[in-house]
């Protein structure tokens, strides 16, 4: 079948509105049997598929997700809460900070920017809507910033990308940190104007008395994620591994110190979490049917080759991936998105000398921006369903955090050493 | 009746799904500890990329169920009357011959494998492990029946 059927094809398929996973499995299928094996080769469909959704790094995916959702049912972030809420409560605009630190908190557990909003967003935006925020501006704060969590260590879209682009999952983590604090001190100051422009006020005195009770009953949980991320970055456990105990310390922590786990609470995020891997993990296991036909008919090196003829300089090419992967994070979920796309573009990347680590952050936060800009747009639709706001009010307010992402996301593509920084002096 | 089946499929795979995270999580820490121990375990990493595949299987039957999977909103939901009957058919047509394809697969692969084992644990048979594409393949076409049909929380797609 040629390359320009099957584009076709796949593009019929998704339109359709067929789940993309299973349109990349037909697709593939047409090819196998219309290729010289022939129908001889259907017993490949499903050893291709069971063999990619075997991949070991892909693990870290779940097991984040049960730490997280074990976080969550345990009374772990209610106490992050009260003790971001005992630090920057007394700040005009304090309970959106709190709001965007928490977020970035969670995230350094559950790296599920989904997960982040319903777990969070379910406790701060009623919490918001009482101190008078409004619903748009509640939902916007809460939406965006789960979505700068994303790049925050440890973030599924980057385990994803990791795989899908061979290359390290640990460094990635690493070149996430200095942008993740950098777009969250940048979101707390948008935070602050906009309180200001609405006319909120402060929610409470700062006492240090607040701090000390509140970060007493937090502590355990502060230092969960300095044990996990420790281990991963000192290279004591692979990310995977530190996934696994990421899940230990959560049980440990929320069911034997804390002993809140609410088990019902727990059931449902579980099989939410495993759902959630599962649609991912369907994903892979059907690119990697469609990977075997994309090697063989040499499609990425051809895009590598014809772009290249065009422009070699390295920078061009950036501002041509950047532009397409928002525009592929406008109708595509980032998993999918990473998915599809990396596997196509990594040969380009190769050639132009972009280091893959560096690409990975700026596919991460291009594809986060996506989320935040309907149609397809995850994040968002949760923290509008958790606030019951409109969406497009919503989305007028998220704007200035909008923004605020593309100057983080035109830094860490044009001045490398804001992600890579960390990442030279550290690994390289 | 629908409902019934339904739930009962729902019941059954959310049973699995959770009896393979807890697994998971388990090998997982478990072989971390003996390595760290100095006593590692051969058949950790084989077992744990095995589990992941059941729970990818299993939770994708489940995800098809509440209608999880990751779709497009497109075209069908702008047309009007028999376009849309067409689409939507074409669509959910595209779905259950891949499924049936990838369940007809998997029971050729697992036929074939009569005699091999896992390589790090020989006690498991291949063909129990590869089972997992048949019987979730059947599972996931009886979800996509039931959803269709309008089980108890069947849902539109993500």
């Amino acid at each position: 079948m040629s390359l320009l059927a099957l584009g076709g094809f796949l593009l019929l398929f998704i339109l359709l509105g067929v789940p993309i996973a299973i349109a990349l499995g037909a697709v593939a299928v047409l090819a196998l049997v219309l290729g010289p094996g022939g129908f001889d080769a259907l017993p490949n469909v499903a050893l291709v598929m069971y063999t990619g959704s075997t991949s070991f790094p892909l693990i870290a995916i779940p097991l984040f997700i049960l730490a997280g959702a074990i976080m969550n049912s345990s009374g772990i972030s209610r106490r992050l809460i009260d003790f971001a809420l005992a630090l920057v409560g007394f700040v005009r605009g304090g309970l959106a900070m709190v709001s965007i630190s928490t977020s970035l908190f969670f995230a350094e557990i559950s790296g599920s920017a989904v997960a982040d909003v319903a777990a969070l967003g379910s406790i701060l935006i009623p919490e918001m809507r009482r101190r008078g925020y409004s619903k748009a501006f509640s939902a916007a704060v809460t939406s965006s910033s789960a979505t700068l969590a994303v790049i925050i260590p440890p973030s599924i879209p980057m385990i994803i990308y990791a795989v899908m682009a061979d290359a390290s999952v640990v460094q990635l983590f690493v070149a996430g940190i200095v942008p993740g604090v950098l777009g969250g001190a940048l979101f707390m100051g948008i935070a602050w104007l906009l309180a200001k422009r609405y006319g909120i006020k402060r929610a409470r005195r700062f006492r240090w008395k607040r701090v000390v009770v509140t970060f007493r009953r937090a502590a355990w949980a502060l230092i969960l994620p300095l044990i996990v991320l420790g281990g991963i970055f000192a290279g004591w456990v692979t990310a995977t591994e530190g996934a696994g105990l990421a899940v230990l310390a959560a049980v440990v922590v929320g069911g034997a110190v804390y002993r809140e786990l609410d088990r019902s609470a727990l059931r449902k995020a579980v099989i939410d979490g495993a759902t959630q891997t599962a649609v991912v993990m369907l994903l892979v296991a059907a690119s990697a049917l469609l990977g075997d036909y994309l090697t063989e008919t040499r499609v990425p090196q051809g895009v590598a080759t014809a772009i290249m003829g065009v422009t070699e300089d390295r920078w061009a090419i950036l501002l041509l991936l950047n532009a397409f992967f928002l525009l592929v994070g406008l109708v595509l979920h980032s998993a999918a998105a990473i998915i599809l796309v990396v596997p196509i573009v990594m040969p380009l990347v190769t050639a132009a000398g972009i280091d893959p680590v560096h690409f990975g952050l700026v596919v991460a936060l291009n594809l986060g921006i996506g989320q935040q800009t309907p149609p397809v747009a995850s994040v968002l639709v949760t923290a509008c369903s958790v606030a019951k706001a409109d969406i497009w009010e919503v989305s007028k307010v998220n704007l200035n955090f909008i923004a605020v992402l593309v100057l983080v996301l035109a830094l860490v593509t044009y001045v490398p050493a804001v992600p890579m920084g960390l990442v030279d002096l550290i690994y390289r | 009746m629908t409902c019934r089946a339904a739930r009962l499929l729902r019941g059954f795979l959310e049973f699995v799904v959770i009896g393979l995270m807890v697994a998971l999580a388990t090998v997982v820490v478990v072989g971390v500890g003996f390595r760290k121990l100095g006593a590692a375990l051969v058949w950790y990493d084989e077992i744990a990329s095995h589990l992941l595949a059941w729970l990818t299987f299993y939770g994708a039957a489940l995800a098809a169920l509440t209608g999880s999977h990751i779709a497009v909103p497109t075209l069908v939901e702008r047309l009007r009357g028999k376009a849309r009957l067409v689409g939507a058919v074409l669509a959910q047509g595209v779905v259950f011959a891949f499924l049936a394809v990838l369940t007809y697969a998997g029971v050729l692969v697992t036929g074939s494998l009569s005699g091999i084992t896992l390589t790090s644990l020989p006690q498991v048979p291949q063909s129990v492990v590869q089972s997992v594409i048949p019987v979730s393949g059947a599972l996931f076409i009886l979800a996509e029946i039931l959803r269709l049909a309008g089980g108890p929380d069947s849902g539109e797609r993500a």
